[in-house]
């Protein structure tokens, strides 16, 4: 009690800046608290190797969490991105074998992710029904039309070309991560510096109060779709050009729930009006970071689901509490 | 024993470093209805959040019946016979009367519930307050003002001695207003106090007894209401005689910029046609359900057009489908109810001015946020929008500020023709003679201004001519001079008819 009379004015001021400063950024924090944690848990942890390691895990469902990160801004969700990414990395092999065409593959599978994509954003928007149970209807869909095609089997790709994509570096650096971080900077510069951007935010937030304003609201969320569903469709050449073949069964399994996952981690609000990409793109490396330690330090894969699960409730518990 | 009910004395409350009340008395009696009065952020709400236990008061005392009281949590104030009923409801629309008057409280005969019992105690409290309703209604098919009635009659379950009333009319209809003020007399008569919060000064000198009006956080005076006027509360409220100001200039009137003709939706209105010329302020008035606000909405494009409708914009025919098509038509709308309609509230103050407009900012596709900023700047002086940091949630910013930056929206949008629906909602007085001055101002410039209000001194004081609206129809055309209560009411009760002649 040496000097009771601290300024309370300035308290307020600090303690506000504090908590602004937790608000914005608490996934960063956690991100390099989470870092330093595991430097010291483990030697191997902070080498060049392992790090190109974690990114390059992480970068697949990275690519498809930036899309869903838009589509939960708008106020709404995409459960059908993993049963899409199977039956899109199907075509995409498909048109592979039958053309010979790297560029043809692409294409394709482009051209599908903007196609469901828009699919799901008419009967979101135009059909007024809820995005849940239109994307949880695709989903099953997609995911039963892949295995069809395939007749329930793999695919794999006979061009060698087609497998460079993921397993090719520049200056050292796998391409897949410099994809990653190439969309990361995008989709930052779309959600913050554009028309579009602005759109989706105030559709988050006030639909109507959107749309009063002249906002083209079907027209926005039908974009929104499609921007998340084609960067399905890249992360679903980056993986099965990994790969070099794709199992309709299980290619993509579950890869809805990481996404929304790190969404959620990274502070977007789970019905809309908030969220950043910034923060999607950490709470990706929070769970990519998360299963590199645990692998090091030899935790049994069975039960790296539930260090997932507490993260996941405590990082909304946190966000919570501001 | 003092003889009043409550005691508020020197009641002091900061947040950081502003001082939102400076040491205010209020004191309240036994059995009256005493208005609360000041203007947006003169700390009403500050206040009366204190007396419910929502915030604490950094000094001073509140006394209930000459005991002093210490509320720390909403449930104190509530035990001590305190209930609040706030502008937004707090009803559960999927669950029926009986059982929100008992939410949280439920009665319980051997762990189930005792539905019987609460049913007829609800029914007990609804004949004693004279309205006719049945206890099993589900909320949600109620109108807005049985809705209050519910929380009244959830006050009175718990037995309150004070009821504290936020704004509780501004979204009634003048008959909904009338029955609540009745009751409100009743309550009055049973000797609960009610403590009245409302920017409705004639209202308030119709059902208040006493009064207290606050001024930047600072207590300025209270009284009877039997010995003062409106402009006399005014002058207190705001500190200045503001009450004569003339916000009306003659100026010349042009040629048609909005024509609407044949339109009809078979629900909310029929056979409407008319003119807003360059220069105008055109008034629409009429009861609730008149089906004004729907159709403007529908020109607007929010609603699907009529098939034989037209809309002409400077003589030429044009097609809304949307509010989009609207815009591009030169047609803007300020829409009623701020809160639902026209704030994005995850927004930023400057986001929210720039969001319709966004074309104004782009280069190369890109936002440039110093535009916005230079751009805001100049609407904050234009307008005198009271904000520290443009960057804060527009939440942040009391009423009339908030709607101000929705008129800065539409003045960056710049349409040829601007629509305003209930423009001063809930908007104090100083910041209501602002917007009139810009209405005024947009009409010198050639635009065309159409508003929508019911309050009749604010069309006196702003239009040009007023078409009053009966039952979807455009019932009467008056001329500026011909503007009194006595006319409006007349052609909008459609106690007299007259052909309205378009053309």
């Amino acid at each position: 009690m040496a000097n009771p009379a601290v300024n309370p004015v300035n308290k307020g001021y600090v303690s506000s800046r504090l908590s602004w400063l937790w608000s914005e950024y608490s996934v960063v924090i956690a991100f390099v608290v989470l870092l330093l944690f595991a430097t010291i848990m483990h030697d191997g942890f902070l080498t060049y190797a392992n790090m190109s390691n974690i990114f390059r895990q992480v970068a697949v469902i990275g690519i498809i969490s930036l899309g869903m990160t838009v589509v939960m801004i708008s106020g709404g969700i995409d459960l059908s991105v993993g049963s899409v990414l199977a039956f899109i990395g199907a075509i995409t092999m498909i048109v592979l074998n039958d053309t010979g065409s790297v560029l043809a593959a692409i294409a394709a599978a482009l051209f599908f992710g903007l196609f469901i994509g828009f699919l799901n954003g008419v009967m979101i928007s135009k059909g007024k029904i809820a995005a849940f149970i239109v994307t949880l209807g695709v989903m099953a869909a997609a995911r039963s039309l892949g295995l069809y095609i395939a007749d329930g089997g793999s695919i794999s790709g006979d061009v060698d070309a087609f497998r460079l994509i993921s397993n090719s570096t520049l200056f050292n650096v796998p391409y897949p991560i410099i994809i990653f971080l190439l969309l990361t900077v995008l989709l930052h510069l779309l959600m913050n510096k554009t028309k579009f951007g602005r759109h989706v935010y105030a559709i988050g937030s006030n639909e109507k109060g959107a749309l009063l304003s002249g906002i083209p609201v079907d027209r926005v969320k039908i974009m929104a779709y499609m921007l998340c569903t084609f960067l399905v469709g890249v992360a679903s050449i980056i993986e099965s050009s990994r790969l070099g073949s794709v199992s309709t069964s299980n290619t993509g399994h579950l890869y809805e729930l990481d996404a929304i996952a790190a969404v959620i981690i990274g502070g977007t609000r789970m019905n809309g009006g908030k969220g950043k990409i910034i923060g999607t793109f950490f709470g990706i490396l929070i769970l990519g970071v998360l299963n590199n330690i645990m692998n090091l330090m030899g935790i049994s894969p069975y039960l790296q689901g539930v260090v997932k699960g507490v993260i996941i409730i405590v990082a909304v518990l946190l966000q919570k509490r501001t | 024993m003092s003889d009043y009910l409550l005691e508020m004395e020197g009641i002091y409350k900061a947040f950081s470093k502003v001082e939102v009340l400076k040491g205010v008395d209020l004191k309240v009696n036994k059995g009256e209805i005493h208005a609360l009065l000041g203007e947006n952020g003169a700390g009403k709400s500050t206040l009366m959040n204190i007396l419910g236990g929502v915030l604490r008061a950094d000094a001073g005392t509140t006394a209930l019946q000459g005991e002093k009281q210490a509320f720390l949590k909403p449930g104190d104030s509530k035990e001590a016979g305190i209930s609040f009923i706030h502008q937004e409801l707090n009803v559960i629309s999927d669950l029926t009367i009986y059982e929100n008057l008992y939410l949280g409280k439920e009665a319980t005969t051997k762990g189930l519930l005792n539905t019987r019992k609460m049913i007829k105690e609800t029914q007990n409290i609804l004949d004693k307050m004279d309205v006719a309703l049945d206890p099993k209604t589900y909320v949600r098919d109620l109108d807005t003002s049985y809705k209050q009635i519910v929380e009244i009659a959830k006050a009175l379950l718990e037995d309150s001695k004070i009821i504290i009333m936020d704004e509780p009319t501004t979204s009634l209809t003048d008959n909904e207003i009338s029955n609540l003020m009745k009751l409100m007399k009743s309550l009055k008569a049973s000797g609960v106090s009610i403590i009245y919060i409302s920017h409705k000064l004639k209202e308030v000198l119709h059902v208040c007894d006493r009064y207290s009006v606050l001024r930047n956080g600072e207590f300025v005076g209270s009284g009877s209401i039997r010995d003062t006027d409106e402009e006399q509360i005014t002058k207190l409220m705001v500190g200045k005689e503001l009450a004569k100001e003339e916000h009306y200039t003659k100026r010349p009137i042009g040629s048609s910029k909005l024509r609407v003709e044949n339109f009809s939706d078979g629900t909310y209105f029929r056979n409407i046609s008319f003119d807003a010329r360059a220069g105008e302020v055109l008034g629409f008035t009429g009861l609730s359900g008149d089906g004004r606000s729907e159709l403007f909405e529908t020109i607007f494009g929010f609603r699907k057009q009529p098939s034989r409708a037209r809309i002409m914009v400077n003589g030429k025919p044009v097609k809304i489908k949307n509010p989009g098509d609207a815009i591009r038509a030169k047609i803007g709308l300020v829409p009623k109810n701020r809160k639902e309609n026209a704030i994005i509230k995850d927004m930023s103050v400057m986001h929210n001015m720039s969001v319709a407009g966004l074309d104004h900012f782009l280069t190369f596709g890109f936002i440039q946020s110093r535009k916005e900023k230079s751009k805001f700047q100049a609407y904050r002086e234009k307008l005198n929008i009271k904000v520290s940091d443009p960057n804060y949630p527009i939440t942040n910013l009391s009423g009339g500020n908030q709607q101000k930056v929705v008129l800065a929206k539409w003045l960056e949008v710049n349409t040829d023709i601007i629509i305003l629906d209930n423009p001063t909602q809930g908007i104090d007085v100083g910041a209501k003679s602002e917007i009139y001055h810009l209405i005024q101002e947009l009409a010198e410039q050639g635009k065309a201004i159409i508003v929508l209000s019911t309050e009749v001194p604010e069309l006196q004081k702003i239009c040009d001519r007023l078409l009053v609206m009966y039952q979807g129809e455009i019932a009467a055309e008056l001329g500026r001079e011909e503007i009194t209560e006595e006319t409006i009411l007349l052609h909008a009760t459609g106690s007299k008819r007259e052909e309205y002649a378009y053309g």
